[in-house]
C-alpha cells in the first residue's frame, strides 16, 4: 500500500483513530458502510486515475485495506506505487 | 418441490376463522400457530436427517404466499420463523444445530427475530447493543422496539454488538431461548394494519452461553447476505404477493356471482382495463419473485452489486405493487364492498395490512441502498 492510498482511505475510517492501517484491517469494522464504498470508489478513480473494472466491485473488494488496494494494483497502479508501507 | 402438506389445509382454515377478530383486537393468531406447530410447516426448512420436511427457500415462498391468501399477518409470522430458521439450519455450529432443529421439527420452536433498536430503527448492519462476555457466557440486555410474536415465541435470534467491538458494525447474532431470558413488553401494538403480528416492544435480559452465537462473533452481516436478507425479501414479497392475489380472488369471484352480475357490467371497458391492471401488477411481482427466487439459488456470492439490486428491488417492487392492486381494487369494487369492514371481500383489512408493505423495513433505506449499488454497476448486469 503507498502513503496516498492510507491518506485516502482515512477520512472515510472514523473508528480507525490514531491507529495503524494494514493490509487487514477491516474497512467495515472501521467505518466503511455501502454508501460511502461509492464515494472511495471515485476517490480511488480520481486518485490514481484509474477504472475500477465492475466485476471487483465486491463485498470481497471492499472487505480488506489489502483487498481494495489489490484491486487497485490489479489495475495497472502497482508499477508506479509510492513508497510501501506494508 | 415438497408435495402439499396434509396439514396445510386445517391451517388454512383456523388462520381464515381466527383472522377477522385477530384483527379486531390486535391479537396474536394463536390458534393458526398451534396449528402450524402441529402441521410440522415450523420445521419446513429442517433438514429430513433431522425430522424436518426438507423444504427449500421456493418452498417458504409457496407456503408463504398461501397462507397470506388467508391472512397476511399470519403469513408474514409464518415467512419471518422460515427465515430464522434457515438462518439456524445454515449458519449455526453443530451442537447449537443438534439441539435446535429437532425441535424445529417438532413444532415446539416458534422463533422471533430481535433486529430492531432504539437508536438506528430497522437497520440491520449496525448496532448499539453491547454485550459483557465473562467466561463462556454472554450477558444480554437487549431492547427491541419491534418484535414480531415476542410474547409469544419459545426462542429468539438476536443481533447484539459483539462483546469487544469497537465500531458498530461488528454485529453478532445470538440464539437464546426464552426459558433463558427476562422477557419484559414495554408497550402495546395498536396499528394501522399487520395487527395479528403483535410486534410489541419488548426488553430481553439473561446470560446465554458463547456457544449459542449463530456465525462468528461479529459476523452477521455474512449470515444477512446469505441467508437472512434474501429470505427476508422473498418471504415478505410472497406474503404480499399472496395477500393481494387472495384479494383479487374474491373481487373476481363477487363480480362473477349471481349478485355480483347484478352490480357489474362485466363488458364495461373500465371494469375490464382496471382487471387488467390489478393482475398484471400481480404477474409482474410473482415474475419478480420467481426470478429472483432462481437467482439467489444458483449464485455463489450474494453480495455482488447485481444481485443486491435484484434482492433489493423484489422487496420494493412487491412492496408498491400489491398495495397499489389493492388499492385499485377498493377503487373497481367502490365503498361497500372496498372500504367497509364486514364485507366478504375483506378489501379494507388488506388494504390496510399492505400499506405496511413499504414500511416493513423502509423502501426508502433499500432505495437508497440500490441507487448506491446502480453507480458500482456501470455495465448493467442484469442478474
Amino acid at each position: 500500500m503507498d502513503t496516498r492510498f492510507v491518506t485516502m482511505l482515512r477520512p472515510f475510517l472514523k473508528y480507525a483513530g490514531a491507529n495503524e492501517i494494514t493490509l487487514d484491517s477491516s474497512l467495515r469494522d472501521l467505518g466503511l458502510d455501502s454508501m460511502q464504498a461509492v464515494e472511495l470508489l471515485f476517490a480511488i478513480e480520481d486518485t490514481y486515475q484509474v477504472s475500477l473494472p465492475d466485476e471487483l466491485l465486491t463485498d470481497t473488494t471492499f472487505a480488506t485495506a489489502g483487498n481494495l488496494w489489490a484491486a487497485i494494483e490489479s489495475s495497472g497502479v502497482g508499477a508506479e506505487a509510492g513508497a510501501k508501507l506494508c | 418441490m415438497l408435495s402439499t402438506p396434509p396439514e396445510l389445509d386445517k391451517v388454512l382454515a383456523v388462520a381464515a376463522e381466527h383472522a377477522e377478530h385477530a384483527d379486531a383486537d390486535a391479537e396474536f393468531p394463536t390458534a393458526a400457530l398451534d396449528a402450524l406447530r402441529a402441521s410440522g410447516l415450523l420445521g419446513l426448512v429442517v433438514p429430513v436427517e433431522h425430522g424436518g420436511l426438507g423444504g427449500t427457500f421456493a418452498d417458504v415462498v409457496d407456503l408463504t404466499m398461501r397462507i397470506a391468501t388467508v391472512d397476511m399477518s399470519v403469513g408474514m409470522v409464518f415467512g419471518m420463523h422460515c427465515q430464522q430458521a434457515a438462518t439456524i439450519v445454515r449458519h449455526a455450529g453443530p451442537a447449537l444445530r443438534a439441539e435446535l432443529l429437532p425441535a424445529l421439527a417438532r413444532g415446539e420452536l416458534y422463533l422471533a427475530s430481535v433486529t430492531t433498536e432504539r437508536g438506528k430503527g430497522g437497520h440491520l448492519l449496525t448496532s448499539e447493543s453491547e454485550v459483557t462476555a465473562e467466561g463462556g457466557t454472554l450477558h444480554v440486555d437487549r431492547d427491541a422496539p419491534v418484535v414480531t410474536g415476542g410474547v409469544h415465541a419459545d426462542g429468539y435470534l438476536v443481533t447484539t454488538l459483539a462483546p469487544d467491538a469497537t465500531s458498530p458494525s461488528q454485529v453478532s447474532l445470538i440464539y437464546a431461548a426464552r426459558n433463558q431470558l427476562e422477557t419484559q413488553v414495554l408497550g402495546g401494538w395498536q396499528p394501522l394494519g399487520m395487527r395479528a403480528t403483535h410486534s410489541v416492544p419488548m426488553r430481553l435480559t439473561g446470560d446465554i452461553p458463547a456457544s449459542q452465537l449463530v456465525g462468528e462473533p461479529g459476523g452477521f452481516r455474512d449470515i444477512v447476505t446469505a441467508t437472512f436478507g434474501p429470505l427476508a425479501h422473498l418471504s415478505w414479497s410472497a406474503a404480499w404477493l399472496g395477500a393481494a392475489s387472495g384479494a383479487l380472488s374474491r373481487v373476481v369471484g363477487h363480480i362473477r356471482s349471481p349478485q355480483g352480475r347484478k352490480q357489474f357490467n362485466t363488458s364495461s371497458e373500465l371494469l375490464l382495463t382496471r382487471l387488467a391492471g390489478v393482475r398484471g401488477r400481480l404477474d409482474l411481482v410473482h415474475a419478480l419473485l420467481r426470478h429472483t427466487l432462481d437467482v439467489v439459488d444458483r449464485t455463489q456470492d450474494l453480495s455482488v452489486p447485481p444481485v443486491q439490486l435484484l434482492i433489493n428491488t423484489l422487496k420494493t417492487q412487491a412492496a408498491v405493487q400489491c398495495f397499489a392492486a389493492v388499492d385499485e381494487l377498493v377503487e373497481l369494487v367502490g365503498l361497500r364492498h372496498g372500504y367497509l369492514r364486514g364485507s366478504a371481500l375483506w378489501l379494507e383489512r388488506v388494504f390496510r395490512d399492505l400499506r405496511s408493505a413499504s414500511l416493513n423495513y423502509a423502501n426508502d433505506r433499500l432505495l437508497l441502498a440500490n441507487g448506491a449499488l446502480a453507480l458500482l454497476d456501470q455495465e448493467v448486469r442484469l442478474a
